[in-house]
């Protein structure tokens, strides 16, 4: 379970595609069954995902949400860690 | 025959056989596509035996052996085709699972050579080296070379326009080709579709899967992500909603980054350029007077 120090990192096996403001991500498998499975971030998504660098922890990326759309301490945390549990549950960022 | 050519969806595949390779004949399916000419863009020379993989071959993708019985799909055995790479060459090793004997075979080829060669073991003095799965095999990696996309979709072109209807088993691919065809418009195919930029818009080509398959062509206009439902809706989808859900109804092999990266580029060009919408469609004719009203909008 991630906390706000938790430092996350992207998984080398996603390959990305922006689109507009959205990306496209799409895991590296060596199955045919897994081999349809497609992600999409939308526009906050997209923004949260190109801060994750392996350096910055979960604080700093609510920090960085507070500033970018002017929201709450309460929602953007709420955001913040929504995305986190939802990337790592498939493995798409660690 | 010792050597001829197939054209299929535009790719000239030649095949021939080595001196000590089988007489080559290719199944039904395959004898509308067999065109003239000895040049090709792929040449795959065929011998008879097996081959031993060289040393530090990897496997990076496998596929277990599944047959779809009423849109059910049932593993029958772990033991299907894979693909292993050992630097720039690959190899798919597989069983031909519906021929009467036990017969295997190694393809080993490169994204980047035009000379392949295929070793069919078992074969006594006659092979089809289109031989399931290596038809659907071979024309995915061609497409993988060329930029292009392999689809789960039945196609049809009403009157010039094209219309891809995508899915994958149950969603209706052959429910809604058989409803065009009873209108009486062009069925490109009901179930696996290659599409390629022209450079001036999209194609879409018919693969031969059913014996009585003849080539098949037709611009591409409309794209259809399907599913059955009470009643007939088509919302359109932009962006990167379109990318994923074209993505995820098409033949892949994710086993490369860029190969993966290739894909996505070729079809996030098409859903820029072609409309993209979910269709939710009642298996009646209905649905064809309601695609026709409402594509113009899209």
């Amino acid at each position: 379970m991630a906390d706000l120090k938790s430092v996350p990192s992207r998984s080398p096996s996603i390959v990305t595609r922006k689109t507009g403001n959205e990306y496209v991500l799409v895991p590296v498998t060596n199955n045919i069954a897994d081999m349809n499975s497609v992600y999409t971030l939308n526009e906050t998504g997209a923004f949260i995902w190109e801060l994750i660098d392996g350096k910055k922890n979960v604080g700093d990326l609510i920090d960085a949400l507070i500033t970018e759309y002017n929201i709450e301490r309460e929602t953007a945390t709420s955001d913040a860690f929504s995305f986190i549990d939802n990337m790592s549950k498939y493995l798409i960022i660690r | 025959m010792r050597r001829y050519n197939l054209n299929i969806a535009g790719y000239n595949i030649g095949f021939e056989s080595t001196v000590d390779g089988p007489e080559l004949v290719p199944s039904e399916r395959f004898l509308r596509n067999i065109s003239g000419g000895t040049e090709c863009e792929v040449l795959i020379r065929i011998h008879s035996g097996g081959i031993t993989l060289p040393g530090g071959s990897e496997k990076v993708f496998d596929a277990p052996y599944v047959e779809e019985i009423n849109n059910i799909r049932i593993k029958k055995s772990d033991n299907f085709w894979s693909v292993f790479k050992n630097q720039s060459d690959l190899f798919i090793r597989t069983i031909f699972p519906l021929s009467s004997d036990n017969r295997s075979g190694i393809l080993k080829f490169s994204l980047k050579t035009k000379e392949w060669d295929l070793w069919i073991e078992g074969t006594g003095k006659a092979a089809d080296p289109m031989e399931y799965p290596l038809d659907g095999l071979i024309l995915y990696y061609l497409t993988v070379i060329h930029g292009d996309i392999m689809i789960h979709a039945s196609g049809v072109n009403n009157t010039g326009s094209g219309y891809v209807f995508c899915g994958v088993s149950g969603k209706g691919k052959s429910t809604m080709a058989k409803l065009w065809d009873k209108a009486g418009v062009r069925i490109i195919h009901d179930d696996r579709l290659i599409l390629r930029n022209t450079g001036n818009g999209f194609n879409m080509y018919n693969t031969p899967v059913y014996q009585n398959d003849k080539p098949a062509e037709s611009p591409l206009n409309r794209i259809f992500i399907i599913e059955h439902g009470n009643k007939n809706e088509l919302n359109p989808v932009r962006g990167a909603s379109a990318v994923s859900m074209v993505i995820a109804n098409c033949i892949q092999h994710n086993w490369d980054p860029e190969i993966i990266a290739g894909l996505l580029g070729s079809v996030s060009v098409m859903c820029s350029k072609i409309p993209v919408a979910m269709l939710r469609f009642r298996p009646d004719e209905s649905i064809i007077d309601h695609i026709l009203e409402n594509e113009g909008g899209l």
